[in-house]
């Protein structure tokens, strides 16, 4: 199990790599930043080269890319006296301890896995920790770092919203589908599904957007949802409640527009897979023993049933980050994926390469999760 | 003297005689019967076809320029002017006719979805059809090589490929503002799929009995992968390609949606949806819904098309006589 999970950590370091190279050659491939800047020809003589020289622009494409590399996993104003980080990572270790102790050992890795989320996300918080990721060329003077993790919160809500929406709707969706085989809310679930997997996100987004939130107010005049943003302008003086809908307000359409294709993708998934459960043997076995239908639905198929969308819940992960990339540009969603376009636009090499790779951890640590998690549900499963 | 004559041949010739001939039934014959039965597909075969023809001929119809602006009789651009008879979908903020953009537009959404597809069937197959057959080192190394493409994020690269192409002085104009560049980042980074899936379906073919009986016939390699084990992988290939193409087509008017992709004024569907939701708060829906719907149906005729023949290529679905 060990070696498992310290392989694939292996192969993702390796396709991490891979990933950041190929950015950062095709980023190279335009030329040099600075030829972008619209004041060129206003600058002082010389103010251009000694840019250059600072920014190590001059030096040969591998040394900056070894560079960048080892900047970027270097912590910067890494302060040992802090006491919290310290004493998270010693209750880590105890409960790693215990559970090793005492836990199923077929649960082991889940707890584990749950217990070092748990203790990463304190002890990041409390860490004041800061890697040296450059500073951004387009503002010439915000460290990356700052502008990169201060967005991550805001794709994280996204993300996690559309997350929870599609599987919510999605897998009771196919279970009913698929105990109604063949009926007619069958097969409109099935045509609904194709529909949704034709339908790009923006154009869903772009629709909402204007008919749900923008027209739909013109017509009349109740403003149901925001068009922008992440809060309102007034968010720090309302009330409990009512920053709750305000939240709720301002998340639902971008959260919609990324969860509708995943959404159609767990039906359709869950209907195959609860299909399945149905024609297996022992559920005949179930049947014959003379159980009732609820028993044989709930204890029986549901259960099993479940699993396998794990492994889809970790190919969508992918799909939901570029979902947001886009979402965040329609909805001016403060996110890392906006922050992606606007550096795109001016070609902010630190920044956009900072997020590039922020993307593939995430990414790649949510697959690994995912293949554990499988593991721990499925007894069948092994790793070796 | 022996006849040297293959055992079918002989036999046609004896139903011939003796009047008894009877129509073989085909592979063929049975994957399109199976596929006129698919309704969906067939109206979506017919969607797609008529598209396809709109497109290339449409320079010979009678369209306007798609990037030029309309001008009514005292010389003043019609801007947004809604639909009606003669400007069937309407014009857009600067007075271009939005239905010669969508139909223009479709050019670079269906060379991007063809050329994808045919770029990722062609590399798909051969690096999976070589690591299948040929196990060992040369095996591992393309897979791993397929896993690592395979992990790049799909978006977020496309992006920033996209955004740098038209920049790189050094690359041809033809590579770097039209279709063609589009449609080569996306076959590059989405090739892995299929790879693996002909990798597997070669692994269990070429332990089959039939292979096996090829080979102690004395075929050589290539006749074995050609004649035996490539036409056997054939059904995952074309689904796995219809759904490349459908995602292509996507990723393309995605890249032009957030002004990635093909520079305007060149018109694509991506770019319009774009430009018209900015201007369908003001009322102006046209060219949102004309642009989208023919993104929507477009890639919604090729997923039909694919489910289609998906069930038509399996073989395991019987087929009951009339």
């Amino acid at each position: 199990m060990f070696a498992y999970i310290i392989r694939r950590l292996v192969y993702g370091a390796v396709t991490l790599i891979a990933l950041s190279f190929i950015v950062f050659m095709m980023l190279q491939a335009a030329g040099s930043p600075l030829d972008r800047l619209y004041l060129n020809n206003l600058l002082e003589d010389g103010f251009i080269e000694e840019v250059t020289r600072l920014w190590g622009l001059d030096q040969p494409l591998l040394v900056q890319y070894w560079k960048w590399l080892t900047n970027y996993v270097q912590p910067l104003d890494f302060s040992p006296q802090n006491i919290i980080p310290w004493i998270v990572l010693g209750i880590v270790a105890v409960a790693i301890a215990a559970i090793w102790r005492f836990a199923e050992p077929r649960f082991r890795p889940a707890w584990i896995l749950g217990v070092v989320f748990v203790g990463a996300m304190v002890a990041l918080r409390n860490m004041n920790i800061e890697f040296d990721w450059g500073i951004s060329f387009n503002s010439g003077s915000t460290l990356v770092w700052d502008e990169v993790f201060s967005r991550a919160g805001a794709t994280f809500r996204l993300g996690f919203t559309a997350l929870g929406i599609a599987l919510i709707v999605g897998i009771p969706l196919g279970i009913y589908q698929a105990l109604r085989q063949y009926s007619f809310f069958d097969q409109l679930g099935t045509f609904s599904a194709f529909v949704a997997f034709s339908t790009p996100i923006f154009v869903i987004g772009v629709a909402l957007q204007t008919y749900v939130a923008f027209r739909f107010e013109e017509w009349t005049g109740v403003k149901l949802f925001f068009v922008a943003g992440m809060t309102g302008d007034n968010y720090a003086q309302l009330s409990f409640i009512d920053q709750m809908g305000d939240i709720f307000r301002h998340l639902t359409l971008p959260a919609i527009s990324i969860a509708l294709i995943s959404l159609a993708g767990y039906s359709r998934f869950q209907r195959a897979s609860m299909l399945e459960v149905m024609r297996s043997d022992y559920l005949r076995t179930a049947k014959a023993k003379g159980l009732s239908r609820r028993t044989i639905i709930v204890k029986h198929a549901l259960r099993n049933a479940l699993i396998p969308i794990v492994t889809l819940v970790s190919i969508d992960i992918a799909f939901i980050i570029g979902g947001a990339i886009i979402t965040e540009s329609i909805f001016g969603w403060p996110g890392l994926g906006r922050k992606y376009i606007e550096a795109l636009g001016v070609v902010d090499f630190p920044v956009i390469m900072a997020i590039v790779l922020v993307i593939g951890i995430g990414i790649v640590i949510m697959n690994i999760v995912a293949d554990i998690l499988y593991g721990v549900l499925d007894p069948r499963v092994r790793y070796d | 003297m022996t006849d040297t004559r293959g055992a079918g041949e002989r036999l046609e010739e004896l139903d011939a005689v003796e009047g008894l001939a009877v129509e073989p039934i085909t592979q063929w014959d049975l994957f399109w019967t199976r596929l006129r039965r698919h309704r969906l597909a067939m109206v979506a075969a017919g969607v797609l076809t008529f598209m396809v023809l709109l497109v290339v001929l449409a320079p010979l119809l009678p369209f306007e320029d798609p990037t030029q602006r309309l001008l009514d009789d005292t010389g003043r651009t019609l801007r947004n002017i809604g639909p009606r008879g003669g400007i069937l979908f309407g014009t857009d903020e600067l007075g271009r006719d939005v239905l010669s953009r969508v139909v223009y537009g479709g050019r670079a959404s269906l060379i991007v979805g063809g050329v994808t597809g045919a770029l990722v069937c062609t590399m798909g197959t051969l690096v999976g059809s070589i690591a299948g057959y040929y196990p060992g080192p040369v095996d591992q190394s393309l897979m791993r090589f397929t896993d690592l493409v395979l992990g790049l994020p799909l978006l977020p690269v496309a992006i920033v490929v996209g955004r740098i192409l038209p920049d790189v002085e050094w690359l041809p104009s033809w590579v770097g503002d039209g279709p063609i560049g589009i449609a080569l980042l996306l076959g590059f980074l989405s090739w892995g799929g299929l790879a693996r899936i002909v990798r597997a379906e070669f692994l269990s073919l070429r332990e089959k009995e039939f292979v096996e009986a090829a080979r102690a016939a004395g075929a050589n390699d290539r006749r074995i992968v050609f004649r035996h084990i490539l036409p056997n992988a054939i059904s995952p290939i074309i689904v796995q390609t219809t759904l490349i193409v459908g995602i292509a087509i996507i990723v393309e008017a995605a890249l032009s949606f957030l002004g990635f992709g093909i520079p305007p004024p060149t018109p694509t569907w991506g770019g319009i949806v774009s430009e018209g939701g900015r201007i369908a708060v003001r009322g102006f829906w046209w060219q949102l819904v004309f642009g989208g719907t023919a993104l929507v149906v477009t890639v919604l005729s090729i997923n039909f098309l694919g489910d289609g023949l998906r069930d038509a290529l399996d073989p395991t679905q019987t087929i009951e006589r009339k």
